[in-house]
């Protein structure tokens, strides 16, 4: 049965994730004043991209975007069927190496410093995110998303620190300002694309959709905060969505020194307290 | 600290119509003196070719034997040189755009339909069918 | 062990508005040196001087840059004006001031703008050119063009403006104050903005002085350069100060752009107010024989036009000293000891114009 929610995500994230990146690229928009595009522009894009000529530096870097898309979509689909959610996060990081891995083997400058960026980024959402996992295990008692889903508890009300962390950080992976410093949806930073300045042709079509299973994924993550109340999860789950929308539109870059110092606050802040003040009341119970 | 300052802003617009327009769905904006292309009268034009030598992108060519006055609009940039020299005022700046084409060359040719051109002969006239 | 790439910064960058290739030697992402190189825009106007009688070589000079054309139509006009010693008439002198003054609107707005997407926000730079449409549309409904002007010429302005259209203008800027008072707010308070711009770039005052530094990069170090001061046009009937500041790093020079652009609506008020009635142009006759140099103050600095005739209908030789050319050098020593990150935004801030410097 659960198998059967993994393989629906397997198909239908895609176009959600599409749907949503044409929704946010609207709004935007309008946010700044413009008519914008269509809202099936992303599948536009995808569509062209995937008939374009293939101009490659070093075959390898197609194994490893290959590697990208797959391991993404296997990590959504594990999520989607209740896996286990530390694994989750770790075969995140590992699909993240492998882009990494793809940039770093096309020699070009943008591209080393995109990819050096990436992993700075990384290493500042991290933190952040196995908190979450820490807090939602000591909330619920168990590692696997199908039980934190089915959970009768409102974790929002015993995770607020974590959820705002969360909240913080979730700017690193959608790509947004004021954290998009290893590859923004715009292209016009110091480092041209970043980390995917060197790709394209059916490599960049791969990588967006797998940063559409991402922002699935993401969403996901933002929906186990309010699990026990499906309708109230969704409208948070837009209401967040939306927050990142005019985060993005009210703020410059910020450097990485800074986004990784503010991020590892905020992970100690809001996070180890929150988490401590679980473990504390949880041996109370127990 | 001051933070979301353009906050503000970005929703007041997200509330109101958007800025820009969906042009060429939508005509463009323009005002009396846009330049947007120039056109000749070829009834009152005398090929004099003044505008041919004022023209700073050597745009305009004459030809009196072949009696056409013809415009490369890819070399055009509406400077209005031409109209402000021409001595019989006809050509003159109107406020449309030329239309966007995929050919690429853009060169309009008008035969001229003036009788009386001072320096050439009068054109032969068709016998009128009885 | 450090390190040393070399990026190559340019010619083709999303963030640079004009080709300029700087090629950046980086350790572990600071810039130790950067190497300039220009040419992508040349376009050889100069020699266009040969070709096109004087009277029509405006239309090639106003054409060196889109951003500050007309006030490169209004030196040409001078130094031709003044080699053939031609008393332009008092109206023209004003009508020119509002439409120099209008330009670096326009220039300033354009350039904040393109700063605050260089930093990454792009709701910002939709916002600087939102109002930048305004002063685009007040400039093409009475000069007669949006970019390219057309109206200065030899010995006066081409289009006049009536007094309606003078008192509709006045009633805008007041509109136009309050938008972009808005706009600069955000540039200047916000925190966030604050953050990329403030300590970075400094340029010393004694460096900039020896450097050439001009414009708001020279005056942002505190350097009193405004060649407005000696009184071209109408400048002299006018009374303003120049905007200075002292720090040196990108936010005093972004800082001088957004007072100016309130001091520029100033001025245009008071040449409203001033402006008297009478012709706007003299006729022209004979050939220019001579030289001279004008000097004109552009809104990125000081341009210098220099115009030699022999007494033909052709020019002989035309030459032009861009601002940019001039900032090149401090530009060079501005990004030395700064991150990566940081380097689009100082180029953004002394303001290239590129097809200016290569024309």
């Amino acid at each position: 049965m659960e198998l059967l929610y993994g393989l629906i995500y397997l198909v239908a994230a895609p176009v959600a994730g599409g749907l949503l990146t044409g929704l946010d690229r609207k709004v935007s928009a309008r946010m700044q004043g413009r008519v914008g595009p269509p809202l099936l522009q992303p599948f536009y894009d995808v569509m062209k991209h995937f008939q374009k000529e293939k101009v490659v530096v070093a075959k390898i870097q197609n194994v490893f975007v290959l590697g990208y898309l797959l391991f993404m979509a296997f990590t959504g689909a594990l999520f989607f069927s209740g896996g286990d959610i530390l694994l989750v996060i770790f075969a995140m990081t590992l699909s993240h190496v492998f882009l990494v891995l793809g940039a770093y083997s096309t020699n070009s400058p943008y591209s080393f410093i995109g990819a050096e960026r990436e992993l700075v980024q990384m290493m500042a959402f991290e933190p952040m995110v196995i908190l979450a996992a820490a807090g939602m295990y000591l909330a619920t008692g168990s590692f696997y998303v199908s039980d934190i889903a089915g959970t009768g508890k409102a974790l929002a009300l015993l995770l607020p620190g974590l959820l705002l962390g969360f909240l913080y950080v979730l700017a690193f992976k959608l790509r947004k300002s004021p954290f998009d410093i290893s590859s923004s949806r715009h292209a016009h930073q110091e480092i041209v694309k970043g980390i995917t300045t060197e790709f394209t042709g059916s490599t960049l079509g791969r990588v967006e959709i797998a940063e559409w299973y991402e922002l699935v994924l993401m969403l996901g993550f933002v929906y186990l905060f309010f699990g026990w109340s499906p309708p109230l999860a969704l409208v948070a789950v837009a209401l967040a969505y939306f927050l990142e929308l005019v985060v993005d539109n009210s703020f410059p870059r910020l450097k990485w020194p800074f986004a990784v110092k503010s991020s590892w606050v905020a992970a100690l802040a809001l996070g180890m307290t929150n988490v401590a003040v679980l473990w504390y009341f949880a041996r109370g119970v127990v | 600290m001051s933070l979301f300052r353009m906050a503000k802003t970005a929703l007041k617009n997200l509330a109101s119509k958007p800025a820009t327009q969906m042009y060429p769905a939508k005509p463009a904006r323009k005002f009396k003196s846009t330049r947007g292309r120039v056109e000749n009268d070829m009834d009152k034009c005398i090929l004099c070719g003044l505008c041919q030598r004022k023209c700073p992108c050597v745009a305009i060519r004459v030809d009196r034997d072949e009696r056409t006055w013809e415009i490369d609009r890819f070399r055009c940039v509406t400077c209005g040189c031409c109209v402000e020299v021409c001595p019989v005022k006809s050509l003159r700046m109107e406020n449309d755009y030329t239309k966007s084409t995929t050919e690429p060359k853009m060169k309009d040719s008008y035969k001229s339909t003036n009788p009386n051109i001072p320096g050439l002969k009068p054109a032969p006239q068709k016998k009128a069918k009885a | 062990m450090q390190k040393r790439i070399v990026i190559p910064f340019g010619p083709q960058h999303p963030v640079l508005p004009e080709p300029i290739h700087l090629d950046l030697v980086l350790e572990d992402e600071r810039v130790v040196d950067a190497i300039p190189s220009i040419g992508y825009l040349h376009r050889g106007l100069e020699k266009l001087v040969d070709k096109r009688e004087f009277p029509e070589y405006v239309y090639v000079i106003e054409r060196t840059c889109g951003i500050c054309s007309f006030i490169h139509g209004l030196s040409y006009c001078q130094a031709v004006e003044e080699m053939m010693k031609i008393e332009v008439p008092e109206r023209a002198l004003f009508l020119r001031t509002i439409g120099s003054e209008y330009s670096r609107l326009h220039s300033h707005l354009l350039t904040l703008g393109c700063l605050a997407d260089g930093m990454g926000f792009e709701n910002l730079f939709m916002g600087f050119w939102r109002v930048r449409e305004r002063v685009l549309n007040r400039m093409e409904e009475s000069l007669g063009g949006r970019v390219i002007q057309g109206t200065c010429k030899v010995g006066g302005v081409r289009k006049d403006m009536d007094g309606e259209m003078l008192e509709r203008m006045k009633a805008e800027l007041d509109v136009l104050d309050k938008e972009m008072k808005e706009m600069t707010g955000v540039l200047l308070r916000d925190d966030a903005v604050k953050y990329r711009m403030k300590g970075i770039g400094v340029l010393p005052k004694k460096d900039a002085f020896e450097l050439g530094a001009v414009g708001p990069t020279g005056r942002g170090s505190g350097v009193r350069i405004d060649l407005r001061e000696r009184g071209y046009a109408a400048y002299g009937k006018i009374g303003f100060e120049p905007v200075l500041e002292t720090a040196g790093d990108c936010y005093a020079r972004t800082a001088v752009r957004c007072r100016e652009l309130l001091l520029s609506t100033r001025i245009i008020r008071q040449c409203i107010g001033k402006i008297p009635d009478g012709p706007i142009e003299t006729k022209v006759t004979g050939n220019p024989n001579g030289e001279y140099a004008s000097r004109v103050e552009q809104p990125r600095g000081e341009a210098v036009h220099y115009a030699k005739g022999d007494g033909g209908r052709y020019l002989k030789r035309f030459r032009i000293r861009t601002p940019t050319f001039a900032n090149i050098p401090s530009l060079v020593h501005m990004l030395k000891g700064y991150e990566l990150a940081d380097v689009p935004v100082i180029i953004m801030s002394i303001d290239p114009c590129i097809s200016c410097t290569e024309r």
